[in-house]
């Protein structure tokens, strides 16, 4: 008995090794969604084409499809964008634009949009925040999958690449 | 000596200017609900800058959700319902008190078990050169 308590300090150790090795490699970035299976949040915003034009959530009509969360002061958004084209300009999958706060009346982004090209059916306004809140959303880019019931399956955080598309998305759309 | 008083207004200078100034952005009538706010702040993490709790942080995100826990307190809902609120979109993890479940239990229990664990080996310990001293005492 006693031997086997001289030898306990070190099976602490030993477990501790273990489990530090496990956890402190893993990327916490990431927070799991509590918004998984769920519908769309309702909200109320206008269009960035067009500040008159107020849509809703039953405006995201062709499903399924993804919402991805885009900002003209986002550096990683402009990573991402050249897939995000790709994808619309092999009919892939229909992308709504979420545009996040900006602090502008919307012109840089319809500008920058023009001058880069438009991935999205359309993007809904939003400077204050508000929808995205309502997501769970807390940076950008972040992109969500809408399944063709509407209901929210993947959110991912950080910019959208061809390799996580294929490990990630791909295989929903292909169901 | 010198360098340590250097260090310590260097310290201190930077921690009132860490964080903005709550009291002067967000404005209450009910000093009451002023103390809900911070203490919410308090207790809140900001799930972009993920070691520092709302107050602490300036993160467009954490300016967003401040203001949005400053109209639900505004709207005169309660800290419970504001919660409920936040949870529902951000998860448990928004909480730097998060609620004992399964998956908290290690959290909650861990640093109790491990005392309990500590002093029991120590009393074992204890107990057992006792006797030995007694046996070697009868021996002579």
């Amino acid at each position: 008995m006693k031997k086997l308590l001289n030898l306990l300090p070190l099976a602490f150790f030993a477990g501790l090794v273990v489990t530090l090795f496990f956890l402190l490699g893993k990327d916490n970035a990431e927070l799991k969604s509590v918004m998984i299976e769920k519908n769309f949040p309702s909200f109320s915003l206008s269009t960035l084409e067009n500040p008159n034009v107020y849509i809703d959530q039953t405006s995201i009509k062709k499903l399924p499809a993804l919402i991805n969360i885009w900002a003209t002061w986002c550096i990683a958004c402009r990573v991402e964008h050249p897939f995000l084209m790709e994808l619309k300009d092999k009919s892939i999958i229909s992308i709504y634009g979420l545009n996040y706060k900006e602090r502008d009346n919307g012109d840089k982004a319809r500008k920058l949009l023009s001058r880069i090209g438009n991935p999205y059916e359309f993007s809904f306004f939003d400077p204050k925040g508000k929808l995205a809140i309502d997501l769970g959303v807390y940076g950008a880019p972040e992109t969500f999958f809408i399944d063709k019931n509407g209901l929210i399956k993947i959110r991912h955080v950080g910019p959208l690449t061809a390799d996580i598309w294929e490990e990630k998305f791909n295989v929903l759309l292909k169901k | 000596m010198k360098a340590f008083f250097i260090y310590l207004s260097i310290f201190i200078f930077c921690s009132s200017i860490s964080g903005d100034n709550l009291k002067e952005r967000y404005y209450f009538d009910d000093p009451v609900d002023q103390q809900r706010f911070v203490n919410l702040l308090e207790d809140l993490r900001c799930p972009k800058c993920q070691s520092s709790n709302l107050s602490g942080s300036n993160a467009p995100i954490a300016q967003d959700l401040k203001l949005e826990v400053y109209n639900l307190i505004i709207e005169g809902k309660s800290d419970k319902e504001i919660l409920e609120f936040l949870t529902s979109r951000y998860g448990n993890y928004i909480l730097y008190k998060p609620p004992l479940e399964v998956n908290t239990l290690i959290l909650w229990m861990g640093p109790f078990v491990l005392l309990l664990l500590v002093l029991s080996i120590l009393f074992y310990l204890r107990s057992s050169s006792r006797t030995r001293f007694k046996n070697s005492k009868d021996l002579r």
